[in-house]
């Protein structure tokens, strides 16, 4: 692979203290001095750290960070007339209102931005986890070659924060749920190697099981074992002497996770450390668990973290029927957490530095598949006289109009931008957004070039398809 | 105010020639002056120095300036730009030291002739940059074979040097000339400039483009390149704003020479079409031996001629040991047991290793399992993975199972693949995700990329956008190639944007014969008689050199899958594939071919980096060392010492019994939902004659655990899904009614899959087989102690729901027969994060090399996975049961199983001293782990 834009100011002190010391020796120093000197457009980061809050299964914004007309269930109502089943309530930022239910979020939006036009890709008949694919890799599958998660292209071009923190953790979903197969085509770091993936932690609370010696095994056993091995394999002379870059590398990889599962770092996996009171506060389930190992991670080096609410279909955002129930529920499982997440790191200085997004792969709508104009095969079947409150809600998948929310790592504060119709479609009428551009500002903010690509196969492979969309400045500082 | 920064900036490139001139003078004159002598060039060092530094200064602002002014960009800027600052200030400090000491006294300064040297060396860097932004960086690539410039400069340059000063040109120097410059065109402007891209409206890949122009008009006036905008912007200096290809990378002079004298003598323009890149022969012709060769092999012939060319010495054959590893593991992809290796070292028949290699040839089983995940890769066939789920793929694995138990021939397969029957159809039938998808993703191009890539070793996938930038296939040959599988018109679409022109049906290599006709199936079949013939030599090449990598490590030709880049022995590859012909593509003749040759038996070669690996600095001096594949290394575990895996998704004998688990039904919303963790209990009532009853056996396996009851009493119990416990129940069951009662846990802190695997064989006047199935009941409320007896009133219970055989591979023992000493093959279980971790790619693209680096992914896995932690401490349990406390004993066969030979004393030492004078299950577990992680049993060397 031939790679591009892709050195890092720590590649070029390490290169350039090997060609010559005394050059280094001024520029270490001067480092600071310099960048500043650059034009703004060039690879100044304003984020170390990226948390990903993933709504899984399609979060409808009508009922969420963007509500419209608050209609209240009545026996025969009809559906068309429902645009919001919830009241809306204010926020800590003059006229931005969010859905009855995010209070505890409402009351940090000083700290962050909204987004409130974004539009997913217009796939064809709705499948989830190809929307998911989509948003997080910012290719439509199939592709050509297998496409990296963002996480990947992160780990890749950033390395890890802390060398003992794995740069790309994902935690929340499991893969034995329906459309498992689907799920593992994107949680992956496709060409880039495997070196890149994910770290997958599905329960939080049992995260540190996975940084730890093997269970049952003590801490003296685990390295007396590691040391009989670098003595066995120091004396082993079948291979014969001298070196090659097949066993460098495999000594290199088993000294490195001997260091981070022996590390006392890895103690930032035990959510046990917390004050009962902390735990607590964050514990609405698995998510809420979620946010606080992610708060733990991003305070100690963590590189991109995901959290997500899970994908299992039917379940979770994917609300086919129950809609208002359902989603008051989730409201629940998620409010506090995030907002206990962004609290915690502006207290510990850490939101200057990391950049938290909360994203879904689309919205819902009570009538519309698709989108206008793009309307889709129906999946779900919805009156149009609602005489059941099952059916009161949003069950159907639509791809316009999603809601964005951006907190930390140089993000504006009480930003709103975008905007969409008050009535139905509600579709994004200002300032619309598409997933390159989400890429390309989480990249932005990271100071990782717009146009970073690898050679796969004899073709440029870019971070968005192209190396098109441009990060929106408007959201940063 | 702009134009005079502007200009300021511009004398950037004039002004850095003074800071390295006067600077290196100036370090050049100091050495004259070492040890006291010529003190007369003091004075001028002095002024050197100064002037030097001012011009580092004013060259630092300027370039500042320039960078601000013209917007460069990259981090090769940066690092230039600081590099120039520190010059600055290391000069600075430098002439500050001159002008602080005592009149003309600095040279007894130490410390002033460090700063200049490092000045000096600090210019030059700056420079060396400055010089790769204006002339182009040449980054080494990391991988194999990456050069984008592999068009033939030194062609150009004959033809420069035959046509230059001719008054006129005949028609053929005219025609070379043009192909020549649009060959340049090709690899210099297309990116930009092709009916693809067209910036500033400029397109050069066709007559017709060229000669219109662009936004700016014309382009070319004929006969006169001093005025053609062309030739003008290819000659302005490299920095210009204005200066094609791009600021930064201008032409080589040759180049620019050759495009002036195309213009100069009409801009003529040639109807053959340009082969822009260059092109393996598709035609194959068996090169002859080199004569009077003392080796006796053919390939040993051509690789001693190779040696000889090469001035290297036969290299050093591996020891019987190695061999006998080597080839197990190659062909079997298995270990030999400690008596196979001793029979064989202790052999002394002369061709032992030739009949090694036939001995194994013959076990079709054990190479078909092996083989089955070479080929699993190349056609991209799994058991797991997106487009399944909405019926968008299919399984070729019957039909790859079969063949290779028959070793059918390469070229059958081929036929079978491209022209396929049900079975072996889901190669060319491709994934279709649900929705729609991007033109050049369509399951009819998905077949024209994969055949292309898989079997005919070239990229079809760049031209399925575009034309390709790399090699020479264009849009309208990967549509001519993929409208042979689809049954309508296919519309070219350009990066995805329809063009209104309809393909025509073609093979990318025409020569070969038309593939044309009304219908599909037509066509199909015509296509793999062209195919397979053997003037398409590249089929039978990109095939050898793929089992050559697999062999030796890396390909004759790399990447495997670019079969035009050029191999390092072209006689080597020609000989073999059409030796491979010649034998009726015999796979198993062309292994047994490169096996039973010296070169395949040498040492391997240590390599530092991959660099050494690439196209160009390779040269062959033994096999590359090869880390064990997945697959290798869990097969390996399993036979020495515990099983990995006990089910497969994939079962060759697929037998009677079906492998559906079922569970409580767990509701949430009104949806089924995975089952969440606690105690569930199941029951379910039979009827039997009143003749007696000869046998009865049961089958269970539950996922997680279990406790078996008949009739009420307490049968068995079980902790481990893997397993499939057998119980002999004839005393249990009677004449009537009878009950089975189970009661299962699912453990977890989450809800996860869980089930119940049941099968009863009874048999009384005829033969009763009773499978776990939805009539069964069950119940998550935990029920009066009387509910596994037959009279307990169960009326609140539900029927259970099969949750089918998708998340548990299919256990292989669950069978009334006994069946000792099998395990699972590694190749016939789904997609496992251990193996993944281990590089078993997802196979939801073509991926024909596995990676040999090791990650710190993959290490964690070994060194805390619990997978393979339980499997170590299981086969702890195992060798604890058959060697009792004999350390000694246990240390020796571990060394003989694992890696084939006896430990050496000082090893002996050490792993004694860490078993203890009591060997236990954990020192011995530690003892596998260790000696797994040895490079000795990971790498095949």
């Amino acid at each position: 692979m031939e790679s591009k834009y892709n050195k890092t100011r720590r590649d070029f002190l390490k290169e350039m203290s090997a060609a010559s010391l005394a050059a280094a020796a001024v520029s270490i120093p001067g480092v600071s001095f310099l960048s500043s000197c650059d034009s703004p457009a060039k690879m100044a980061a304003s984020a170390d750290t990226v948390i990903l809050l993933w709504m899984a299964g399609g979060m409808a914004h009508t009922e969420t960070f963007d509500p419209k007309a608050y209609i209240p269930y009545s026996k025969g109502i009809e559906s068309k007339k429902v645009l919001s089943t919830f009241p809306k309530v204010p926020t800590i930022v003059d006229d931005l209102y969010f859905s009855e239910g995010l209070e505890d979020i409402g009351s940090v939006m000083d700290k962050g931005a909204i987004i409130r036009s974004y539009k997913s890709g217009d796939l064809g008949h709705i499948l989830h986890t190809r929307h998911q694919y989509h948003w997080h890799t910012c290719y439509e599958p199939p592709q050509t070659v297998q496409a990296p998660h963002i996480g990947a292209w992160i780990a890749k071009e950033l390395g890890p924060a802390n060398p003992v923190i794995p740069p790309f953790i994902s935690i929340g979903q499991r893969f034995t749920v329906g459309e498992a197969d689907e799920l593992k085509a994107f949680h992956s770091a496709g060409f880039l190697g495997s070196e890149y993936g994910p770290f997958l932690i599905p329960d939080p609370s049992s995260g540190l099981e996975s940084v730890r010696p093997p269970k049952g095994m003590s801490l003296k056993r685990f390295e007396a074992r590691y040391k009989l091995y670098k003595e066995l394999a120091s004396k082993n002379e079948t291979l014969g002497k001298g070196s090659d870059y097949q066993r460098e590398s495999l000594s290199r990889s088993m000294e490195q996770s001997y260091r981070l599962l022996n590390s006392p770092e890895s103690k930032v996996f035990d959510l046990s450390q917390e004050s009962k009171e902390v735990y607590d506060s964050y514990n609405t389930g698995r998510f809420g668990l979620g946010c606080l190992l992610a708060k733990r991670l991003a305070q100690n080096g963590g590189r991109f973290i995901s959290v997500s609410t899970e994908y299992e279909p039917f379940l979770g955002w994917d609300t086919h029927e129950n809609g208002h129930l359902r989603a008051k529920k989730m409201k629940q499982y998620i409010d506090r957490p995030i907002a206990n997440l962004i609290r915690d790191l502006d207290q510990s200085g850490h939101l200057d530095k990391t950049l938290i997004i909360l994203a879904s792969e689309f919205s819902r709508d009570a009538i519309l598949e698709g989108r206008p104009g793009e309307k889709v095969k129906d999946q779900v079947n919805q009156p149009d006289v609602i005489e059941d409150e099952k059916f009161y809600g949003m069950h159907r998948h639509f791809t316009d109009g999603s809601s964005i929310l951006m907190w930390g790592g140089g993000i504006k504060k009480g930003l709103v931008y975008g905007k969409t119709a008050d009535e139905r479609p509600c579709s994004s009428i200002e300032n619309t957004v598409v997933i390159d551009q989400v890429h390309q500002s989480i990249y932005h903010a990271l100071g990782i070039h717009p146009e970073t690509n690898y050679k796969i196969e004899g073709r440029p492979f870019y971070t968005t398809p192209d190396g098109h969309g441009e990060a929106i400045l408007d959201l940063f500082t | 105010m702009d134009s005079i920064f502007q200009i300021l900036g511009r004398l950037h490139p004039l002004m850095v020639h003074f800071p390295i001139g006067l600077l290196i003078i100036a370090l050049v004159f100091e050495i004259f002056t070492l040890k006291g002598k010529r003190k007369s060039l003091r004075d001028g060092i002095t002024l050197l120095v100064y002037f030097g530094t001012a011009a580092a200064i004013c060259s630092s602002i300027f370039g500042y300036i320039l960078n601000v002014n013209e917007a460069y960009g990259g981090e090769l800027v940066l690092q230039h730009q600081k590099l120039g600052i520190a010059t600055s200030i290391l000069s600075s400090i430098t002439a500050l030291l001159i002008y602080f000491s005592a009149k003309n006294n600095y040279e007894k300064l130490l410390w002033y002739r460090i700063m200049l040297l490092l000045t000096v060396v600090s210019v030059s860097i700056t420079g060396h940059l400055g010089a790769s932004l204006t002339h182009g960086e040449n980054y080494i690539f990391e991988s194999l074979g990456e050069d984008d410039e592999n068009y033939d400069l030194e062609k150009l340059s004959a033809t420069l040097a035959e046509l230059n000063g001719l008054d006129s040109l005949s028609e053929s120097q005219q025609e070379n000339l043009n192909l020549d410059v649009r060959a340049i065109l090709a690899h210099n402007c297309y990116q930009c400039h092709s009916e693809y891209k067209m910036k500033g409206e400029l397109a050069l890949d066709s007559k017709e483009a060229v000669f219109k122009g662009g936004e700016s008009g014309k382009v070319i006036v004929s006969g006169l390149p001093n005025e053609s905008e062309l030739y003008k912007r290819i000659t302005l200096p490299s920095n210009h704003k204005d200066v094609m290809p791009k600021k930064g990378k201008t032409l080589k002079k040759s180049e620019i020479e050759l495009i002036q004298l195309w213009i100069t003598h009409g801009a003529y323009w040639s109807d053959r079409a340009v082969k822009v890149f260059d092109e393996a022969p598709l035609a194959l012709s068996k090169p002859n031996l080199p004569a009077e060769r003392k080796e006796s092999h053919p390939v040993d012939k051509i690789m001693g001629q190779y040696f000889e060319e090469n001035n290297i010495t036969w290299p050093e054959v591996i020891d019987d040991r190695a061999f006998i590893r080597r080839t197990y593991l190659d062909l079997l992809g298995l270990l030999p047991s400690p008596e196979e290796v001793a029979e064989f070292i202790s052999d002394t028949r002369p061709a032992k290793r030739e009949q090694l290699i036939e001995e194994l040839l013959l076990d079709q089983k054990n190479y078909t399992e092996h083989w089955l995940s070479f080929w699993n890769d190349l056609l991209r066939n799994d058991y797991s993975g997106p487009g399944f789920i909405t019926g968008g793929r299919k399984q070729i694995t019957d039909w790859l199972y079969a063949s290779l138990m028959d070793n059918k021939s390469y070229d059958q397969m081929m036929k079978e693949l491209v022209n396929p029957s049900k079975e072996s159809e889901g190669f060319i039938k491709g994934i279709q995700w649900r929705g729609v998808v991007n033109a050049s993703q369509r399951t009819e191009m998905q077949a024209a990329q994969n055949i292309g890539q898989s079997l005919m070793g070239v990229n079809v996938k760049c031209a399925s956008c575009h034309n390709s930038f790399v090699i020479n296939v264009t849009l309208k040959q990967a549509y001519g190639f993929a409208s042979i599988f689809a049954d309508t018109l296919m519309e070219l679409n350009r990066c995805d944007k329809p063009t209104g022109v309809l393909s025509k049906v073609s093979f990318l290599y025409g020569e070969l014969g038309s593939v044309d006709a009304p219908t599909v199936d037509e066509r199909l079949e015509l296509l793999s008689e062209v195919m397979v013939k053997p003037e398409n030599g590249r089929l039978y090449r990109t095939f050898t050199n793929r089992i050559w990598k697999i062999l030796l490590g890396r390909g004759i030709v790399e990447p495997v899958d670019e079969m035009d880049n050029p191999p390092w022995n072209e006689d080597l590859l020609d000989w073999l594939a059409s030796d491979f012909i010649d034998s009726g593509t015999d796979i198993k003749h062309l292994l047994r071919t490169i096996m039973t040759s010296k070169t395949y038996q040498l040492k391997a070669s240590k390599y530092k980096s991959q660099e050494e690996l690439k196209i160009g600095t390779y040269v062959f001096n033994g096999p590359v060392m090869r880390r064990m594949s997945a697959e290798q290394f869990s097969d390996g575990i399993s036979q020495v010492i515990s099983p990995m895996f006990y089910g497969v998704a994939y079962d060759p004998n697929d037998e009677g019994l079906s492998a559906r688990r079922i569970w409580h039904r767990e509701i949430k919303f009104d949806r089924d939902v995975l089952p969440e963790p606690g105690k569930r209990y199941f029951r379910h009532q039979f009827e039997l004659s009143n003749k007696e009853i000869i046998s009865a056996r049961a089958l269970i396996s539950v996922d997680h655990s279990f406790v078996l009851y008949i009739n009420g009493q307490r049968i068995a119990e079980g902790q481990d899904w893997r397993k499939v416990h057998k119980v002999d129940v004839l005393e249990y069951v009677k004449p009537g009614k009878n009950l089975i009662a189970i009661e299962a846990t699912n453990e977890g802190n989450l809800a996860n899959p869980a089930g119940v695997l049941f099968a009863m064989k009874i048999e009384n006047e005829a033969e009763h087989l009773i499978e776990a199935n939805t009539s069964w009941i069950s119940t998550d409320q935990v029920p009066n102690p009387s509910w596994t007896s037959i009279d307990y009133d169960a009326k609140d219970w539900k029927n259970v729901k099969n949750y089918g055989s998708n998340n548990w591979d299919k256990l292989l023992d669950f069978k009334f027969e006994e069946d000792y000493n099998t395990f699972t093959r590694a190749s016939l279980v789904k997609q496992h994060p251990f193996l993944k971790a281990l590089g078993r790619p997802s196979r939801e693209n073509v991926a024909t090399s596995r990676e040999s680096q090791a990650t710190l992914l993959q290490a964690l896995e070994l060194t805390n996975g619990e997978f393979l932690s339980a499997t170590l401490e299981e086969g702890a349990e195992k060798w604890l049961d058959e060697y009792g406390e004999d350390a000694e004993l246990i240390v020796e066969q571990l060394f003989q199983k694992v890696l084939s030979r006896s430990p050496t004393a000082s090893e002996k030492k050490t792993m004694l001293n860490a078993l203890g004078d009591q060997p236990n299950k954990e020192s011995i577990q530690d003892l596998f782990w260790t000696i797994l992680m040895l490079p000795e049993f990971q790498f095949i060397s």
